[in-house]
């Protein structure tokens, strides 16, 4: 099954409903035959520029990203759903692409120019 | 250069004679003498070049770019448009200025990343670009 990452913004909420928040979502995604992985908090900051959502303006936001394994059906229909939700601000939802080796970086890949030239 | 060309003419007009090489004493010699023996152990040591230069590597070789890394990415944009640097500026390698100009445009569409200013926190960073400014 491929691996996702849902990066939401959540409205700035007191603790118990932001936990509430979080809950439902993961819910959800439990729901849909999702294994979750990890769910991560990467603060709660200031955001970047006022983000209009829910006929409201927001200027702050809690950041949170769920790493989980899921079939690609259930992809549109959970965007749908937290698209519908009036506390998550941004739902966005990511492929995790497998990382790519390290070592064809910068020096390997000049030398690799400099043999095939020589050869 | 005209003392050069002048003397060059005067060679040229010269009748072209064949050089015969003498042979001196010192030439006798070299021909001659027998050569000394090899000494086993007097051989080059077979090693790498102790004076190879490091492989040309880029300021974020072997470092992995991510969209939430918002402080790293801020040093690529603009301070004062938040535009993001061109190739020439930033001096990244295609792979890795393809990735972070990539990651710039996520992070701002996820709501990470500021498009028209860079965040006040990460001004103060230290100039990995070295682009000059009107001051």
């Amino acid at each position: 099954m491929p691996r996702y990452e849902l990066c939401v913004i959540l409205k700035a909420m007191q603790r118990p409903e932001t936990a509430a928040v979080l809950r439902r979502t993961v819910e959800t995604l439990l729901e849909r035959g999702a294994v979750v992985r990890s769910l991560e908090s990467l603060g709660e900051r200031r955001l970047p520029y006022k983000i209009s959502k829910h006929d409201s303006r927001h200027t702050h936001g809690g950041y949170f990203s769920v790493d989980f394994h899921a079939s690609p059906k259930i992809v549109s229909e959970l965007l749908d759903h937290l698209e519908r939700d009036i506390d998550v601000l941004r739902p966005t939802l990511l492929k995790k692409d497998p990382e790519l080796s390290q070592t064809h970086c910068c020096g390997a890949q000049a030398e690799e120019a400099k043999s095939a030239a020589s050869r | 250069m005209f003392a050069l060309s002048f003397s060059r003419l005067l060679l040229q007009a010269l009748p072209k004679q064949t050089v015969t090489p003498r042979a001196t004493a010192q030439c006798i010699r070299s021909l001659t003498s027998q050569q000394e023996p090899l000494k086993k152990g007097d051989m080059p040591i077979k090693m790498e070049n102790p004076y190879k230069t490091p492989p040309k590597t880029c300021i974020l070789c072997n470092i992995t770019v991510d969209f939430k890394n918002v402080q790293l990415l801020s040093q690529f944009i603009s301070p004062h448009t938040g535009r993001i640097y061109g190739r020439h500026i930033t001096g990244l390698c295609g792979r890795k200025q393809k990735e972070v100009s990539k990651a710039i445009k996520k992070a701002r569409s996820m709501g990470f990343m500021s498009v028209t200013l860079k965040d006040p926190q990460f001004i103060k960073d230290p100039d990995i670009c070295g682009i000059k400014h009107f001051e």
